[in-house]
């Protein structure tokens, strides 16, 4: 077993997700508290410019793990490419980001390994020769610590915003990429993927925004939500809304933010009219940073905003525009 | 315009024939699947030439896991747990036995404890529950049985041919909100069944078609409901000793309300408190969620819950209207079990230990027909008697008139239940009659404007996030959830009622006795009230509060797409 920590990092299309960066930033974190060997590995087919972009980071090693029947994705072939990796090197950990892709194939893998996987965790530390990973429970009410019982390698994966993503350390130098060929044979893929649901094509992933405008009932009606959107083009941000104006068709639903929509953790977000009820705010509160402006001074909005403006939005929000565009000079 | 939630026609359904269907997996629909498979063990082992077989008996339920809309105090009185399954203390999760209990009258800052604890409220003997884990249980012995649990599946619809039940139809899934086929559209299911056994709980939907199709409540009193609306409060140690059981009357209702509080004292600190508001209240304002939240201010629960924290929110609906309100139980091709026919005892406020037993006797039913290979009225009807014989009407028929002696107030319902204690449960008239609890809602006009007497508690609960909670900050904790993109399921049969109407002749109850926010009344531009009625479905706990107390009657629930709907774990 080597003392090492493999952290899977995501691409789609040949593109890295970003919020692979949290999970490497954790991965560093442990790194650090373990003494552990950190490693990366990306898998795909032609990715190897994203093993490189990887391999800047203080990682010891990335390997980019390469077949042609790696891409399109599918979960028949990453969760073979990887076992076979992992099943060779042996980490004690393998960590990976939270996401859809990741959600498929990662039960798949690591019962493959008949393995344990702890998903969706937020924290995680080492204690007493243990590693502990902090879950939510009862929609985020609650946090929970737990512990693997059998062997590793042990599989955990990482809820978007658990770790800050742009404070992922740098390496001294760039570390080594090694590129692994994987043989898959023919009869292992047995998913055949079709061309992405016309849904998932215009769906906005608010989980990737760095910024986003967020509008509520306090917008008053349909057309004013231009306002926000263009506050939020102005800012280079996403629109996003709490629940009743996505209930009112007002804006699509793949941009509600809630226990019933996305839970999102934007470097700003930026309340307009909305009230702050705790269905709302457990799907923004690990925002970096909260400007909530509502009319109502009592707002539970304000009970968690960094910076709270007390008044009418349509009063505020376009000399806010004018700004954000003279400063931009846009 | 919303659309609601109907079965979509021109779709190819799949068909699936089933010796019997149970509709729900609550205690009642439990305790029948596992009677039923018991019996059938113990046929087989006597006569291997002439085996019955399970692999054609299915329960469906509508929630994801089984147990997870259960909600109750709970007291389970273990009468029919130990005829289904003897020495089951030992294995079922029972939380504590009771040890103690009181009985107090309210008063708006004081309290009177009776001296005596009246027998109906005795409960030496019985355990205090999560109903929630308890059903899980007993559903886990189910499904070892061999018996196949289907979570996540309605039943939306009765499949009826002339006068007789075919089947039932379970939900279409994935359909959007406005009643279009999604890309995942799954089409509900056909289950052409011998016996279908409706075991949905209070306020039934299918068992709602079915006594309307058949008029089965000719010439019974209409059925009473009220609403119980429950925290489970965590409490600092030594407060509340596991099994003590306290049960209040009085404020924060006045004498014109029905209802009271229950405090059961549980495991680990925990706390189950709830009030049952009966839904035969007059003034439309009346809120059941603030009710709870005005009772937890009195003082004598204040100092109780000092310090402690709301960990869990549910509410739903109770049948107690006894004896005189049981539909008919049998029929061509269904029988009715458990809260969904109104096996529950008002006095004694306990209907698990009924609910078990219908099930029982409903499944011994089922397995006389399966033996005899004849599914026929004559057969099915046989429940009837055997309810009759049973140990149901035993413990019914005495207090048969009780909850209907309330029909006047609390005062004279003292004095009616007092009458009935020394005369057999008869009192002054053989049978007492009452009304629909909806008829008994006022208009506004008739109504002082500030809520006279009944002021506090009137209107949304503002909440100050540690004692008392509004109401959306409560729904929260009920873990409801729904997929977004469907059909509302509340099917409002003439909007125009709620926008032209009711805004003005009642002040649109709905978003009152909603326990869970999902009727709102927001602006609108073209409407002649400027309001109108906009569902917040997802918000939904499917207590049937809405299908039972609409003055207009003109709410019908229906099952959202399975999977939907709260997450009593540990209620």
């Amino acid at each position: 077993m080597a003392e090492m920590i493999l952290v899977v990092v995501e691409q789609r299309e040949g593109k890295l997700n970003r919020v692979s960066w949290e999970t490497l930033k954790g991965a560093q974190a442990l790194a650090e508290q373990t003494g552990w060997t950190l490693e990366a590995a990306v898998a795909g087919s032609g990715v190897n410019a994203i093993a490189t972009e990887v391999a800047a980071k203080k990682v010891a090693k990335v390997y980019d793990l390469e077949s042609t029947k790696l891409e399109p994705y599918t979960p028949d072939s990453f969760s073979f490419a990887l076992k076979g990796f992992i099943d060779q090197k042996q980490p004690k950990l393998v960590l990976m980001p939270h996401t859809y892709q990741v959600r498929d194939f990662a039960p798949k893998l690591a019962t493959a390994l008949n393995r344990a996987l702890i998903s969706d965790a937020i924290g995680c530390k080492y204690e007493g020769g243990k590693l502990l990973f902090t879950r939510p429970m009862f929609q985020g009410k609650f946090v929970a610590d737990v512990a693997f019982t059998g062997d590793a390698p042990y599989f955990a994966t990482f809820q978007s915003g658990a770790f800050r993503g742009d404070q992922v350390e740098e390496g001294s130098a760039a570390a080594a990429v090694e590129t692994v060929n994987i043989e898959i044979p023919d009869g292992v893929v047995r998913n055949k993927p079709e061309a992405p649901f016309k849904e998932a094509k215009q769906a906005v992933d608010l989980t990737q925004a760095e910024i986003i405008v967020s509008v509520g009932r306090g917008i008053k009606e349909q057309k004013n939500i231009e306002l926000a959107q263009q506050l939020a083009s102005a800012l280079g941000g996403e629109i996003a809304a709490s629940r009743p104006i996505c209930d009112s068709g007002w804006l699509p639903m793949d941009r509600q933010v809630g226990s019933s929509g996305q839970t999102v953790a934007p470097k700003l977000y930026l309340a307009l009219g909305i009230s702050g009820a705790i269905q709302h705010v457990v799907g923004m509160k690990g925002s970096r940073s909260i400007i909530a402006v509502n009319k109502d001074s009592e707002a539970p909005i304000f009970e968690i905003a960094d910076v709270a403006v007390v008044g009418n939005l349509f009063d505020i929000v376009p000399p806010l525009i004018e700004e954000v565009r003279k400063a931009k000079g846009i | 315009m919303m659309v609601f939630r109907k079965p979509l026609l021109n779709v190819e359904r799949p068909q699936m024939e089933a010796d019997i269907v149970i509709v729900g997996g609550g205690p009642a629909g439990m305790a029948c699947a596992l009677r039923l498979s018991q019996l059938i063990d113990e046929h087989n082992a006597k006569r291997p030439d002439a085996a019955l077989s399970k692999d054609n008996i299915y329960v469906l339920e509508k929630a994801r896991d089984v147990g997870a809309h259960c909600l109750s105090g709970a007291l389970l009185d273990p009468r029919s747990m130990r005829e289904l399954l003897p020495g089951f203390e030992k294995e079922a999760p029972l939380d504590a036995a009771v040890v103690q209990e009181a009985v107090y009258y309210l008063t708006r800052n004081g309290k009177f404890k009776l001296p005596i604890t009246p027998p109906p409220l005795r409960d030496h003997g019985n355990y205090v529950i999560s109903i929630n884990r308890f059903t899980k249980w007993l559903g886990s012995k189910v499904e070892e049985a061999g018996i196949t649990v289907f979570t996540g599946f309605a039943g939306t619809e009765l499949l009826f041919e002339k006068g007789r039940v075919l089947g039932v139809r379970t939900d279409d899934k994935g359909v959007d909100k406005n009643g279009e086929q999604k890309s995942n559209f799954e089409p509900g299911y056909d289950l052409k069944a011998k016996v279908v056994i409706l075991a949905e709980g209070s306020r039934g939907s299918l068992a709602k078609q079915l006594i309307n199709r058949f008029l089965l409540d000719n010439e019974r009193n209409p059925q009473t409901y009220g609403v119980g609306v429950k925290e489970l409060w965590e409490l600092p140690a030594g407060r509340i000793a596991a099994g003590e059981v306290i049960y209040t009357m009085g404020y924060p209702l006045t004498f014109h309300e029905y209802g009271g509080a229950w405090i059961y004292g549980s495991r680990d600190n925990l706390v189950s408190l709830g009030f049952v508001t009966g839904l035969d209240y007059a003034d439309p304002r009346i809120d059941p969620q603030r009710v709870l939240q005005e009772f937890k201010k009195h003082p004598f629960i204040a100092n109780l819950l000092e310090g402690g924290k709301m960990v869990r929110y549910g509410a739903k609906s109770l049948p107690y209207g006894g004896w005189w309100c049981i539909p008919p139980v049998a029929g061509d091709g269904w029988m009715i079990v458990g809260d969904s026919a109104g096996f529950l005892n008002s006095q004694r406020l306990k209907g698990i230990h009924l609910a078990i037993k219908s099930g029982m006797l409903a499944a011994e039913t089922a397995f006389e027909a399966m033996t005899k290979d004849d599914y026929s009225l004559g057969v099915l009807d046989t429940f009837q008697d055997r309810v009759e014989k049973s140990w149901i009407k035993e413990e019914l028929w005495p207090v048969r008139n009780f909850h209907q002696g309330f029909d006047q107030g609390f005062l004279s319902g003292m004095f009616h239940a007092g009458v009935q204690q020394i005369s057999g449960g008869r009192g002054l008239r053989a049978h007492y009659c009452n009304h629909a609890g909806h008829e008994r809602m006022k208009y506004l006009a008739d109504l002082p404007a500030d809520g006279g007497a009944a002021a506090h508690i009137i209107s949304a609960a503002k909440g100050d996030g540690k004692l008392t909670f509004d109401k959306l900050t409560d729904v929260y904790y009920s873990a409801t959830k729904h997929e977004e993109d469907q059909p509302a399921h509340l099917v409002i049969h003439d909007t125009n009622i709620c926008n032209e109407r009711c805004v003005h002749e009642y002040g649109n109850p709905c978003q009152n006795f909603c326990p869970a926010n999902v009727y709102e009344m927001v602006e609108a531009s073209d409407t002649p009230s400027g309001k109108q009625i906009h569902l917040n479905a997802s918000n939904c706990v499917h207590c049937k509060t809405c299908d039972i107390m609409d003055p207009y009657q003109i709410i019908t629930w229906v099952p959202p797409e399975g999977g939907g709907g709260p997450n009593y774990e540990g209620m």
